[in-house]
């Protein structure tokens, strides 16, 4: 599929910047979950002209029908990578469909990666990881367990199947798309339903203990919530993030990157919904003009 | 350019130096990739007061096994040729050069 512009995000700021671009009649493309954005399951009541308190659902439901109205694609899944080809970039999305496009806006905002569960910092380093594909190779021939229901944790599912004794899947219910479920599962990874509730160890992590009670006995707790990491996203596209994740921008959202473009919490603090808005707009706005160039 | 140190020459750095910081890393791994200029750089920032290198874990099995390296980047920082702190996990430069420094 091609594009004039590829918008990865679907919060406050990606909307923002799908509106913009799609208004100023690039053909433009809106990747992403809207209930992976921050802004899902939250109220406003600091949003310029919102009288009294809105809920954060019904801002992204009314931003996402705004978008398509002026002619953007929606599709709602998760970036699994990109590529850099000359002036053109594309993106691969869960369903393995690629996107090609002159301009890409990365509005992917803070990815949240912890579980905030017993043992998981205690064992970090120590058999929990964050990475699947930075510490897969320490877990040769060792059972191990990946956490999280979306295309992160299905990708490193299987990732780990081809390194590991044994993979046990943990989620509450796979959200990733059923293609990916399909390979991890192909590729060996068990699936198990239900939520971690500890990490248990000595020296190591040696198990994860589910909210039923359940004990599953590994080695590695991989822990992969949401989609590939912005960090990943946008050092495909050949950007360099900071330390601390973001990503530097100039005023009218371009990065060191000619066409490639971010805006919202991605570009750091304060993290604002209106900051987000504002800057979505001017991303998207500079990512159309670029298409055309 | 940081030193890249293997199995066999990963000692003899630790012993010429009095405080010693070496970046565990490997190609495939992105937090490592970003972390290569901060290494360029905390280790001109500390020339002449400690030694920082690197060392592929992919290619140097041994090293990972002796230290338990099990997520990377990690940093291992030594002192008179003893470890006395790890850290997994990217780091800012900043932090990296002031983990250095309280051990000169």
């Amino acid at each position: 599929m091609n594009a004039d512009v590829v918008v990865i995000g679907s919060g406050p700021a990606g909307l923002q910047a799908a509106i913009s671009s799609s208004r100023k009649k690039a053909d433009t493309v809106l990747l992403g979950k809207p209930s992976n954005s921050a802004l899902s399951g939250t109220e406003i009541e600091n949003y310029f002209g919102l009288a009294g308190v809105t809920e954060g659902d019904v801002l992204l439901s009314n931003g996402t029908s705004q978008a398509e109205a002026f002619g953007c694609r929606v599709i709602r899944q998760n970036v699994l990578g990109a590529s850099a080809d000359g002036d053109a970039f594309t993106v691969e999305i869960e369903s393995g469909e690629k996107i090609t496009a002159r301009s890409v806006v990365i509005a992917t905002g803070v990815s949240r990666n912890k579980l905030g569960i017993p043992g998981e910092k205690e064992f970090f380093g120590k058999g929990v990881s964050y990475c699947a594909d930075c510490d897969c190779n320490f877990y040769r021939g060792v059972p191990v367990a990946v956490i999280g229901g979306d295309s992160a944790a299905a990708e490193a599912a299987k990732l780990l199947s081809g390194y590991a004794s044994k993979v046990y899947w943990i989620s509450e219910g796979p959200i990733a798309d059923a293609r990916l479920v399909a390979e991890a599962a192909e590729a060996g990874a068990e699936a198990v339903r239900g939520a971690p509730a500890e990490i248990v160890g000595t020296s190591g992590a040696e198990a994860v203990v589910l909210k039923s009670g359940a004990r599953i006995p590994v080695n590695g707790v991989f822990i992969e919530l949401g989609g590939r990491s912005s960090a990943d996203i946008a050092m495909d596209l050949g950007l360099m993030p900071e330390a601390d994740d973001t990503i530097k921008t100039d005023p009218n959202g371009g990065t060191s990157v000619r066409g490639v473009f971010a805006c919202g919490d991605i570009t750091g603090r304060p993290w604002n919904v209106a900051k987000a808005v504002g800057q979505g707009a001017a991303a998207g706005m500079s990512a159309a003009e670029h298409s055309r160039r | 350019m940081v030193t890249e140190l293997t199995d066999t020459t990963i000692d003899e750095f630790v012993k010429n130096n009095r405080v010693a910081a070496i970046d565990c890393w490997a190609p495939w791994c992105g937090p490592c990739r970003r972390m290569g200029p901060i290494v360029e750089e905390a280790a001109a920032d500390l020339a002449g007061r400690a030694g920082v290198a690197k060392l592929n874990v992919d290619d140097n099995q041994k090293t990972s096994l002796k230290y338990g390296i099990r997520s990377i980047p990690t940093v291992l920082l030594f002192r008179d040729g003893a470890l006395v702190d790890t850290h997994i996990g990217l780091i800012m430069k900043a932090d990296l050069v002031g983990l250095i420094e309280e051990l000169l």
